[in-house]
C-alpha cells in the first residue's frame, strides 16, 4: 500500500517535473498563484484578455486543484497538483469578473478580473469548431423529443383504440406540441414530413384523398368530425412513421447549414399560412406555440456562438426571440403574425453570419 | 523501475501525438458527443433513482441497507465526473472529502457522499445524518437539472477520458476517496468505465489518426480490467461488486499503477489528436 503510493508519487513527480522544465524555458508572460494553507496569494488578480498562463503552486501540505470559476461552472483546472509543485495551465479569457478556488473548500476564493484590451478583438471563434457542441446539443434535444414523441404517440393510439374522444382530443394535442417542438428537423425529410404533417388542401381530394394521413388526418376526425371512427389505422401508420423518423434522425441529425435556416423557414411557413386570417384558429395558435418552443432551443444553441463576433445581430435576434415567446401565449393575430415575420428575418440574417462555420 | 520507465516512454509518444496535424473534421465530433450526453443523462437517472434509495435508508435508519447501498449508487457518479465536476460547488456539496476542509469532519459545510460514509462506515450509526442525506437528494436532482440544460463543451468531454484515469491515479489507488467504507474498486471501476465510455465513442476517429495509439489504449484497459477482475465479489461477475480495498495484494496494487499511469498520460493526447487543442 505504502510501496504503491511512493511509486505513484514518484511517477507523477517525473510527469509534473517535465511539465515544470518544458514551460520554464518559455518566456511567455505566466500569472504566479501561490497557494498555501489559507488560500491563493495573490487574492485578487487582474489580466489582459486572450490568452493567459498561469502558474499555480502549491505551497500547502495537501493535494489541490485550482480552478477559474465563470458563474456556477468551472471554466478550466489543474487538478491534483501534489504539495510542494507547481502546475501550468493556459486559459483563453474573455474579459469579465471570475472567481477561482483556492485549496481547501473552506479558504475563501479569490477574484479574477479580466480587462478588455483597447484596440483588441477578442478573436471570434466562429469555426466549424464552435457549432461542435450546439449540433451535437440540438441532436441530443431531437433525440429525447423523438422519445417523447413516440410515447405520446402511443398514448393517442391507446385513446383512438380505447373510443375516449376527449382524452384522444387531448393526446393530439399533447403529440402535436412535440411534434412542432421537432419540425426544423422533420422539415429536412419531405417524405416523412408529407405523411406526418400534410395538409388536406395538399391532396387532390382533399380530406377524401386515400394519401391524406398523420396528425391533419387525425384533427380531421378528432376535432372536425367529433369522432374516433376509422382513425385506429390512421394512428397506427403515425405511429410506424414516427419510428422511421427516429431512425433517420439518428443517422443522419441536423447539418450546420440548417440550424438557422431550417428554423427561420419554418417559421416562415407558418406565418406564409396564417397571413390572411383575420383570427387566428385555435390550433393555428398552438401550433405556433409548438413551433416556438422548438426554435427557442435553436436561439439559445446559436446565441453564445454569435455573441462575441457579431454582438449587435445576437441581441437582435434574441430581443425577437424573446417578443415572441412573450406574445406568443395570448396576443392577436396581428401581434403574432409580426413578431414570427421578424424572429423568421432574424434567424434568416444569422444564417449568413454562420455559413464561414460550415 | 519499469513502471517509471513506461510513463516516461508514454510522455515522449504524447509530445509526438500532440505534434501531429489532426485531421478530423469538426463536424465528425458531433456524433460522439451527442450519444456521450445521452450516456450521461442515462447515468444520471440511474444516480437520482439510487441515490434516493440510498438516502431513504439512512432516513429510516436502516444501517445496513445504507452501508449495501453506498458504494453501487456512487459509481453512476463516478463514471460522469467530467461533466459532474464542472459544477464545482455541486461537486464539492455531493463528493469533497474530508481532507478538502480545514476542519475535516467536523467542518459544519462538510456533506455528501463523505459525510455521510464517515457516518455509516466510521461511526457505524445512522444517527443525525437525516439532513446529510436530503441535502445530498436535493442536490443530486440541482445536478440532473444543470446537466440536462449544458450544452456539453468537446474538449472537456474529450479531456474528460485522461482526467477520469488522473483521477484513479491521484485518490483511487491509493486508497484514499473511501477511506472508511475501503469501497475504492468500485469507484475505480466507475471511472474506468467513463473513460472508456469517451475513449470507444471517438476510437474511430482516433483510430484514423493513429491506430498503434488506440492499441496501446486497448491494451492497458484490458491489463486493468484483468486485475480488477480478481476482486468481483462472485467470480467472473463483474455485476456482483467488489472486494474491500483492504484485500487488495501488493503485488496487483502495483500491477494497477502501470496501466493506470499510462492510460492518463496516453489519453491526455486525445484532444489533440481530435484537433481539440
Amino acid at each position: 500500500m505504502a510501496g504503491a503510493a511512493v511509486l505513484m508519487l514518484g511517477a507523477l513527480g517525473i510527469f509534473y517535473l517535465s511539465l515544470g522544465s518544458k514551460s520554464s524555458t518559455d518566456t511567455a508572460d505566466t500569472h504566479q498563484i501561490t497557494i498555501d494553507a489559507s488560500g491563493c496569494t495573490p487574492n485578487t488578480l487582474t489580466v489582459p484578455a486572450g490568452a493567459q498562463r498561469f502558474t499555480v503552486i502549491n505551497e500547502s501540505e495537501r493535494g489541490i486543484e485550482w480552478e477559474i470559476l465563470d458563474g456556477v461552472m468551472v471554466l478550466e483546472e489543474r487538478e491534483n497538483i501534489a504539495p510542494g509543485l507547481h502546475q501550468q495551465l493556459t486559459a483563453r479569457l474573455l474579459p469579465g469578473e471570475y472567481q477561482m478556488t483556492c485549496g481547501l473548500l473552506s479558504n475563501p476564493r479569490g477574484t479574477l478580473t479580466v480587462t478588455a484590451v483597447a484596440g483588441q478583438t477578442v478573436a471570434a471563434d466562429l469555426s466549424a469548431r464552435a457549432l461542435i457542441g450546439p449540433l451535437a446539443e440540438y441532436r441530443v434535444y431531437l433525440t429525447l423529443e423523438g422519445r417523447a414523441l413516440a410515447r405520446a404517440v402511443g398514448d393517442l393510439q391507446q385513446q383512438i383504440a380505447d373510443d375516449n374522444l376527449d382524452a384522444a382530443q387531448q393526446a393530439w394535442l399533447q403529440a402535436r406540441a412535440i411534434d412542432q417542438h421537432m419540425a426544423l428537423a422533420v422539415g429536412l425529410f419531405s417524405d416523412l414530413d408529407q405523411r406526418l404533417n400534410a395538409r388536406a388542401e395538399y391532396f387532390a381530394e382533399r380530406e377524401q384523398d386515400a394519401d391524406f394521413r398523420g396528425f391533419e388526418r387525425l384533427a380531421y376526425g378528432l376535432f372536425e368530425q367529433q369522432s374516433t371512427a376509422g382513425l385506429l389505422p390512421v394512428v397506427k401508420q403515425l405511429s410506424a412513421d414516427v419510428g422511421a423518423l427516429r431512425s433517420r434522425l439518428s443517422a443522419q441529425g441536423v447539418p450546420a447549414s440548417q440550424l438557422a435556416n431550417g428554423a427561420g423557414r419554418v417559421l416562415q411557413a407558418w406565418h406564409d399560412q396564417q397571413q390572411n386570417s383575420e383570427q387566428l384558429s385555435s390550433r393555428a395558435r398552438s401550433d405556433l406555440q409548438g413551433l416556438q418552443a422548438g426554435i427557442d432551443k435553436v436561439v439559445s444553441l446559436l446565441l453564445p456562438v454569435l455573441r462575441q463576433a457579431h454582438p449587435l445581430e445576437s441581441e437582435a435576434l434574441q430581443a425577437a426571440n424573446a417578443s415572441l415567446a412573450e406574445q406568443v401565449p395570448a396576443a392577436d393575430t396581428q401581434i403574432l403574425l409580426q413578431a414570427s415575420q421578424q424572429l423568421a428575418d432574424q434567424l434568416a440574417s444569422v444564417n449568413a453570419l454562420l455559413a464561414s462555420a460550415y | 523501475m519499469s513502471n517509471l520507465r513506461t510513463v516516461i516512454t508514454a510522455a515522449a509518444f504524447g509530445l509526438v501525438a500532440m505534434q501531429a496535424q489532426a485531421t478530423v473534421a469538426p463536424q465528425d465530433l458531433v456524433n460522439p458527443i451527442t450519444d456521450y450526453k445521452l450516456y450521461v443523462l442515462d447515468n444520471l437517472e440511474q444516480f437520482s433513482s439510487h441515490t434516493r434509495e440510498f438516502t431513504d435508508a439512512i432516513k429510516a435508519g436502516d444501517l445496513q441497507r445504507a452501508q449495501q447501498l453506498y458504494a453501487p449508487t456512487r459509481v453512476y457518479y463516478e463514471r460522469i465526473e467530467p461533466i459532474a465536476e464542472l459544477f464545482a460547488d455541486l461537486d464539492a456539496s455531493i463528493d469533497a472529502r474530508d481532507d478538502d476542509y480545514e476542519h475535516g469532519v467536523q467542518d459544519p459545510t462538510f456533506t455528501g457522499f463523505h459525510r455521510l460514509e464517515y457516518g455509516l462506515f466510521h461511526e457505524h450509526s445512522t444517527a443525525g445524518l437525516g439532513d446529510y442525506a436530503e441535502r445530498l437528494m436535493s442536490d443530486v436532482e440541482t445536478l440532473e437539472q444543470s446537466v440536462q440544460d449544458l450544452t456539453f463543451p468537446p474538449e472537456k468531454v474529450v479531456g474528460g477520458a485522461a482526467a477520469l484515469m488522473e483521477e484513479v491515479a491521484a485518490t483511487k489507488v491509493s486508497g484514499e476517496e473511501d477511506r472508511y467504507s475501503h469501497t475504492d474498486l468500485w469507484d475505480f471501476q466507475g471511472n474506468l468505465d467513463g473513460s472508456k465510455k469517451i475513449f470507444e465513442l471517438v476510437k474511430p476517429l482516433a483510430a484514423q489518426e493513429d491506430p498503434a495509439f488506440v492499441a496501446r489504449i486497448e491494451e492497458n484497459f484490458t491489463a486493468i480490467e484483468h486485475t480488477l477482475a480478481h476482486y468481483y465479489l462472485i467470480e467472473g461477475d463483474a455485476s456482483s461488486g467488489y472486494a474491500s480495498y483492504d484485500k487488495v495484494s501488493e503485488r496487483d496494487r502495483r500491477a494497477l499503477v502501470g496501466p493506470v499511469t499510462v492510460l492518463a498520460e496516453e489519453l491526455s493526447t486525445l484532444r489533440g489528436l481530435l484537433g481539440l487543442n
